[in-house]
């Protein structure tokens, strides 16, 4: 009986992390529109190519720290939380 | 070897300088908190490199997409995210592969910080003399004299 409540929280940690990391789609579409945007911005005021990509780097890796919270909750469902999960599950 | 844009290579330095102090901190704190041992040091020295590497080399995919066609660079910097993502999973996935060598927490928490970083530098008001603003505050004189110039 132990082993299926085992077997099911490693699925279900497993699951988890996949769905968390649907998470990491977002920031690559946003970027990408981002940027998109300042190419056009550079396109209009060439002189400005400094200024925009500066911030745009600076903006990028703010938009990028979603994907990396998913990531970081990914890889504690995976790693971290069956054997934590599977403990608990014993000791019943 | 191709030549690093000046903005990529100061707001990497910031960042890396920014992540280092934090670093710091983080193992000053399992210090305080009694669990610290070299797995930790090892960990934290991955994760805060995956952290530099990962902004680095987003900067230099920024800088790459700003000359292309608005359309080809949103497909780049998608790309981009993914393989970074990638790398930064494949990194991390070490860590917790070697457990006796790399603690995972110390590993992780440290990808966090350039967020923090910046965070913290738009929160102590740096980032007001950057050129950006500086061109924003020029652009409203611009304004305001051709408003004047318009009204003489």
């Amino acid at each position: 009986m132990s082993q299926i409540a085992i077997a099911i929280v490693l699925g279900c940690c497993a699951l988890g992390a996949g769905v968390a990391m649907i998470a990491g789609i977002g920031p690559g579409i946003g970027e990408g529109q981002a940027v998109a945007k300042a190419c056009e911005a550079i396109g209009r005021q060439p002189e400005a190519k400094s200024e925009v990509t500066s911030t745009m780097i600076m903006g990028c890796a703010i938009a990028e720290t979603t994907g990396i919270y998913a990531l970081v909750i990914a890889i504690l469902l995976i790693f971290v939380a069956p054997g934590s999960f599977a403990a608990i599950v014993k000791s019943f | 070897m191709k030549k690093i844009d000046p903005a990529v290579k100061k707001e990497t330095l910031r960042i890396a300088v920014g992540t280092v102090l934090l670093s710091g901190v983080m193992e000053l704190v399992f210090v305080l908190l009694g669990k610290w041992d070299l797995t930790v040091l090892f960990g934290n020295l991955v994760g805060a490199f995956a952290a530099v590497l990962n902004f680095f080399l987003m900067g230099l995919t920024v800088v790459k997409c700003v000359s292309l066609p608005p359309d080809k660079a949103a497909a780049k910097i998608r790309v981009s995210q993914g393989a970074r993502l990638l790398m930064l999973a494949a990194i991390c996935g070490l860590a917790a592969l070697f457990p006796k060598v790399f603690n995972l927490i110390a590993a992780v928490v440290p990808l966090l910080f350039p967020r923090l970083v910046i965070m913290a530098w738009q929160l102590l008001g740096k980032k007001d003399k950057s050129p950006v603003c500086a061109a924003e505050s020029d652009g409203e004189t611009a304004e305001e004299t051709t408003t004047e110039d318009t009204e003489n």
